[in-house]
């Protein structure tokens, strides 16, 4: 029960800690004052960035507009909730309260002193008028007890949901911000990406991590969730985030033949037909199990401590990769494994031969997402040409991520082709877009709807709590261009671009006998009455009967549908309603050197705690510095000329 | 009465003997000789030959079978002279359904009534129906390898369940009806206990055979010797009598082409627990390869398909049953959404583990060993302290177990139970092992550290699941494993689970680990479920689906292998067991059978021709196997039932179909 207390405590002090910075802004009555505490920052708050200033002041206006309605709402539901509590603290019988939950981009806890009576924050209402008698004291108290740790668990659950401040690096050299919450995948997030730079939606954008010290390069595959990831990159980390084409991406699908028959010449294969293409991604990722491409060949194995690589024969097995020691055949019980692809991702490398002495430069390795520097449990592979490399690695993630993979690829080519037609309306409201779009279902789940209190721009709960700063911008100054608009990627070749992709695959189709039909001549007379009895005619004929494909039917009457009309683009446009495109924010500060990074940040560095559940001990990282950190950006950008 | 006037009419012309034997009247009872005229029709023969005969019974199933000719007369209508049957002519009237030992993929032996008379492909398709299999055109039948008979193994009764002499069963198959479902089966197996029995034996996966059992079998070793086994495949064109096949004779029932269409837990629990069985033999008895890890894998999954078949029954044939699992996490989701704060309470305020145990971390360059501390294990995370009275400080070290490797180092008879955990960090993966006291403490501790490494916490709901699978998991290290026992309640020996060739390599002991590794993976997963798992990682091995015949190329002086696949035909190098070449089906333009000098030619797109006489087997059975398959890609999405046999006789028959 100690701990519950305490917990609650300290929430409650954060709480005012919050109120008060408000306060502050707005002016209105003043609140108790919090102890000063020491508040533990939010570690992961912001990627690409060396500190979290920089990057809200990075940040686009609708975005951080976004963040202080995230926050105010949270707030003001908390708020909401002292009232209701009061309420019930005065009828005496505790009320079982439906849990809102705002989004919440930090925990709102912090450890601090136990003694100080949680009741004692911003509240109007009276205390409960003292007890009469000595039990039903007792009674009280626990009751109290009771409540607090109510509200507690409450506000521990509406914690849950992460956000993170992610700086995106485009190909041309400029960069984006944005905001990225844990229920993203990054669909979304390419999605959100796609709206802010105008650039044509086809397949092969990808958000890409690289990582210096072990100089690599992997891009996240669509189904993934962003922060995860990152979430687990080290405090001082030169990683970065990446959006870029990457053909490789999805190639198996538009040319399959490559990745599944690759012992043939590549020529040959060159002018397979769209239909056998289908035919073949219909027995490979549409039967009960996907199918891994059979590759096998020499690869370079990087010694275990050494700086020798090694020559091994491997093969590619929906297990795992596997390689036959010497002297051993290529069988199945010969083969050892070498890794499974469970727990690890396959990443490619740049420049091995400098850093490693690898025979080529087209290396890949294969690694624990969270390994991020040099060590025994990295596998280094390298392949002796760059098409072996890309056969390995993208074999590998079809054996990783199976069917996954192929429907990643459908819903890239309908945004591809949903953002054809939406094209130039996305040039015209684009700049509008700024909130993490969580999936409708991660919204519903969130509890938007069942709180109205909640809501982010609903005037009427902010009653008891002093209004956030507006988010309309009368007092901004005009707008400047856009130095966060990156060099255009221009709108008109996007749509040339679009019109270049291959057709949707017609899945429907492959339902149609094999083709063998379309080239044989038309089938012979029908044979004699099944209903007759085996026949009584002499022994087989002598000559070469012909029989195949000829007796098929012709296919049957199947609509050949292509592909249902494009979803229209996914919306993602802020909620912020008519409002006008808000101004630039202030041009970044140059970006600090990493070594201006603070080591009291990385002391209390514990990896990441888990969404669910986190409970007061470990979710240390409270948002009070975010908070003050928050409020100076925008301090700053209202005080601009 | 129709007949009858036949009979009438049938005096004024010249009157021949037939003799018909008839089997009713005993093996040595000499023929019948019945007076008959050519342009008598074999209705006529049959009545006068039951007439004769002066044996009263139902002779309803009875049809005329040619002995000669090896051809049944089935028109009753046709006249002798049609037929071609003259005086010289032997008949025998005899029933065309007989009963038959059918091996099913289980190996189980069931007794049933066949129909002897019809196409294997109708027979098969009548006996799939009996059994509730779908999809009847996957399976065929095919003729047991001959045993070689050791006298010691003589006294060895076959396990043998007999359904011919349930009467309504055999209506049924006889009409073809399907009958409707009763408690998840078909009507006329709920009829008696005895019945129920024999459903329940073909749903319901066989418990694992004892470790001699696997390595008396039959086993190919190379893949000359699979190549035989498809010579055994009968003929679908053809009835089983007219191959030879006698009342009371011994088929296997498998499934022929890999390739399953439209499987659905629901309506296929006979199905797709046979189609198991026969995946299982097949990696038991190294028809299809795999690798070590791989095996452990499928042993793995045996095992708890064969633990989770002891209670959870029925459940992939019962509808209402299916749903459970979703309705369950419906259930789950919509408590996190509506809970009351008492019920939060609960939820949250949740579990936490405390004990003294001992760490050791292998990088640190000591040789200390294990070190006693206090650990909690909360939400995903271990910490430890000095003593019980310091955790309230500072803890010396903090681990976060998500996205961690878990495995066990567990020897029960040595009493030593030690949990590994890779942890992964920025520079690698760390190291530790944690060594707990005992079974319970170590059955808890593991199953907190496997759910962390998933990043599920203590509060999950299948924490206490997941603690009583690794308790009955250690319990089978505890029982000394008696060679001969199949799997009984809970204990198992290891080495039924794997193939002979891990039979030899490893000791149960050392095996039962790695499958414990393996099974953590496993061990949440319903039957049908797991059965599917089994399935697809089978089907995803390199060689699934490949059957082998060994063919001499046109031109070639030396013996290859011809694979035949669902969507392929690869050419295998003998000596070496590499694949040389590639044809994919739908690059075929058209093949053809001369059936004089056995030589299968087949035309591809860009004028590439090949031809091949077949030596280990008919070049019907290639021919029924390339038919067969482009068969089967004809029914691909068809939403309709019905079975287009006709098209599948026009594929398969060769020169009997035209």
């Amino acid at each position: 029960m100690d701990d519950i207390d305490a917990m609650f405590s300290d929430m409650m002090q954060e709480m005012d800690l919050l109120t008060q910075s408000f306060e502050a802004e707005t002016e209105s009555a003043p609140l108790p004052k919090p102890p000063s505490i020491p508040a533990p920052q939010e570690m992961n708050f912001s990627i690409g960035f060396t500190d979290l200033n920089a990057s809200l002041h990075d940040l686009e206006d609708n975005d951080l507009d976004a963040l202080m309605a995230d926050l105010v709402a949270d707030i003001s539901a908390t708020e909401e909730k002292f009232a209701t509590e009061r309420d019930t603290f005065k009828g005496s019988a505790p009320v079982a309260q439906i849990p809102s939950q705002p989004q919440s981009n930090f925990n709102l806890i912090a450890s601090t002193d136990t003694s100080r009576p949680a009741t004692s924050s911003n509240s109007i209402a009276a205390p409960p008028p003292p007890p009469t008698s000595k039990p039903s004291k007792e009674e009280l108290e626990e009751q109290m007890k009771a409540d607090k740790i109510k509200l507690a668990l409450e506000k521990l659950k509406e914690a849950k949901v992460k956000k993170l401040v992610v700086k995106v690096e485009i190909t041309d050299g400029s960069s984006k911000t944005l905001m990225v919450d844990e229920r993203q995948t990054v669909r979304d997030v390419m999605d959100n990406l796609f709206e802010k730079t105008h650039c044509d939606c086809n397949v092969d954008w990808s958000v890409c991590e690289t990582n210096p010290d072990l100089q690599t390069e992997r891009a996240f595959e669509d189904h993934e969730n962003l922060v995860e990831p990152l979430s687990t990159w080290t405090r001082d980390t030169e990683n970065k985030v990446l959006f870029q084409e990457k053909k490789d991406k999805y190639e198996v699908f538009r040319n399959p033949q490559n990745f599944y028959m690759w012992k043939k010449d590549k020529k040959s294969l060159k002018d397979m037909k769209d239909k056998d293409k289908e035919q073949l991604l219909e027995e490979n990722f549409c039967g009960a199990s996907v199918i891994v491409p059979d590759l096998e060949g020499i690869l370079y194995l990087k010694e275990d401590g050494k700086k020798s690589w090694r020559q091994r024969y491997f093969l590619l097995r929906a297990s795992g990769l596997y390689y036959s020691p010497k002297g051993k055949t290529k069988a199945s019980r010969d083969l050892v494994c070498l890794v499974q692809f469970d727990n690890v991702n396959v990443y490619y490398c740049k420049e091995y031969r400098i850093k490693y002495k690898a025979p080529t430069d087209h290396c890949f390795i294969l690694k624990h997402p969270q390994i991020q520097k040099e060590s025994q449990y990295i596998k280094y592979l390298c392949c002796d040409d760059v098409w072996s490399m890309t056969l390995w690695v993208t074999g590998i993630r079809i054996a990783k991520y199976g069917k996954q993979l192929y429907d990643n690829y459908k819903a890239a080519v309908r945004k591809a082709a949903g953002s054809a037609t939406w094209a130039n309306r996305t040039i015209q409201t684009s700049s509008n877009a700024s909130t993490p779009s969580p999936t409708p279902k991660a919204k519903a789940a969130n509890g938007h709807a069942s709180h109205p209190a909640v809501e982010t721009k609903g005037p009427g709960n902010q009653t008891s709590f002093p209004p956030p700063p507006p988010p309309s911008m009368e007092i901004l100054p005009p707008q400047p261009p856009d130095p966060m608009l990156p060099p255009p990627l221009p709108a008109p070749s996007s749509t040339t671009k679009v019109n270049k992709f291959p057709p949707p695959p017609q899945f429907p189709q492959s339902s149609i006998p094999p083709p063998p039909t379309d080239d044989l001549p038309p089938p012979p007379p029908p044979p004699e009455d099944a209903e007759q009895p085996p026949d009584f005619l002499p022994p087989p004929p002598t000559s070469m009967t012909s029989y195949g494909g000829a007796a098929l039917p012709p296919p049957p009457p199947e609509p050949l549908a292509s592909l249902p009309p494009p979803p229209p683009a996914p919306q993602n446009f802020a909620s912020a309603g008519g409002a006008p495109p808000p101004p630039p924010p202030p041009p970044p500060p140059p970006a600090p050197a990493p070594a201006a990074y603070q080591p009291t940040n990385s002391v209390r560095k514990v990896a990441p705690s888990p969404p669910q559940r986190t409970t007061p001990q470990l979710a240390a990282p409270s948002g009070g510095d975010f908070m003050s950190e928050l409020m100076t950006a925008m301090q700053k950008k209202r005080s601009q000329p | 009465a129709g007949y009858r006037e036949c009979v009438c009419v049938q005096v004024r012309m010249a009157a021949w003997d037939l003799s018909v034997s008839v089997e009713e009247l005993g093996p040595d009872a000499p023929p019948l000789k019945i007076s008959v005229t050519s342009d008598l029709h074999i209705g006529g023969v049959i009545l006068k030959v039951v007439e004769k005969s002066q044996i009263k019974q139902d002779w309803s199933d009875h049809a005329l079978w040619w002995e000669q000719k090896q051809q049944w007369l089935l028109k009753p209508s046709w006249t002798l002279d049609k037929c071609g049957i003259h005086a010289d002519a032997r008949l025998c009237l005899t029933p065309q359904h007989k009963p038959l030992r059918l091996l099913l993929p289980s190996g189980v032996t069931l007794r049933l009534r066949a129909c002897f008379s019809s196409p294997v492909f109708r027979c098969v398709t009548g006996l799939c129906k009996l059994l509730n299999i779908r999809r009847p055109e996957e399976l065929s039948l095919l003729w047991p390898v001959e045993e070689k008979k050791k006298k010691k193994d003589k006294d060895v009764e076959e396990e043998l369940y007999d359904i011919t002499l349930f009467r309504r069963v055999f209506i049924c198959a006889l009409a073809g009806i399907i009958p409707k479902l009763a408690n998840g089966m078909p009507a006329f197996f709920a009829e008696t206990p005895e019945t129920e029995a024999v459903y329940k034996m073909l749903a319901v996966s066989q418990p694992a055979p004892a470790p001699e059992t696997i390595a008396k079998l039959y086993r190919s070793t190379n893949i000359t010797e699979k190549a035989h086994i498809n010579s055994r495949w009968l003929d679908s064109s053809r009835s089983l009598l007219q191959q030879g096949v006698k009342e009371n004779d011994k088929l296997l029932l498998r499934f022929k082409y890999y390739t399953f269409h439209d499987i659905s837990p629901q309506a296929d629990a006979v199905r797709l627990t046979q189609l198991y069985e026969q995946a299982r033999w097949a990696i038991l008895l190294e028809e299809i390869e795999c690798t070590e890890e791989e095996m452990m894998v499928f042993a793995a999954l045996q095992y708890h398909i064969g633990k989770v078949s002891l209670t959870e029954q029925f459940v992939a044939s019962c509808p209402a049953m299916d749903d459970l699992d979703s309705a369950l996490q419906c259930l789950e989701v919509k408590m996190e959404g509506e809970s009351s704060a008492d019920d939060m309470l609960e939820t949250m305020t949740a579990p936490e583990l405390h004990d003294y145990l001992k760490i050791f971390r292998p990088k640190r360059l000591t040789l200390k060993g294990y070190k006693q501390y206090w650990f909690t294990f909360k939400d995903t995370t271990i910490s430890y302290f000095k003593s019980k009275e310091e955790s309230c400080k500072e803890p010396i070290q903090q681990m976060n177990l998500k996205g961690c490797e878990v495995a066990p180092d567990v020897s029960v008879a040595g009493q030593k139970f030690c949990i590994r955990l890779l942890i992964p960090g920025p520079e690698g993966m760390n190291e530790v092992y944690l060594r707990c006291e005992h079974e319970q403490q170590y059955s808890r501790w593991m199953a907190a550290c496997r759910l962390a490494s998933k990043g599920k916490t203590l509060a999950d709901s299948s924490f206490s699941s997941e603690v009583q699978s690794i308790q009955s998991f250690l319990a089978m290290q505890k029982t000394t494993p008696s060679t001969n026992a199949a799997q009984t309640d809970e204990s198992i020996n290891t080495h039924s689970l794997v193939s002979p060739r891990y039979q030899k390599k490893y000791k149960p002991k050392q095996l039962t680990p790695r499958i414990l590794e393996a099974y953590q993976n496993v061990a949440q997963l319903s039957l049908t479920d797991a059965i599917q798992k089994f399935l697809q990682i089978w089907q995803a091995l390199p060689d699934f689906g490949l059957s082998y015949i060994v063919v001499r190329f046109k031109g070639c002086r030396k013996d290859e292998v011809l694979g035949i696949a669902n969507n392929r035909l690869i050419r295998i190098d003998l000596s070496v067991g590499d694949v040389v070449k590639t044809w994919r089906y739908n690059t075929m333009r058209q093949w053809n059978v001369n059936w004089d000098i056995k030589q299968v030619a087949i035309e591809f797109d860009g004028n590439v021709n090949i031809a091949f006489s077949c030596v280990t087997a008919d070049c019907k059975i290639v021919h029924e196997y390339i038919g067969g398959y482009i068969f089967m890609s004809t029914r691909s999405r068809e939403q309709s039932n019905t079975l287009n046999e006709e098209l599948f006789h026009k594929l398969t028959g060769g020169h009997e179909a035209l």
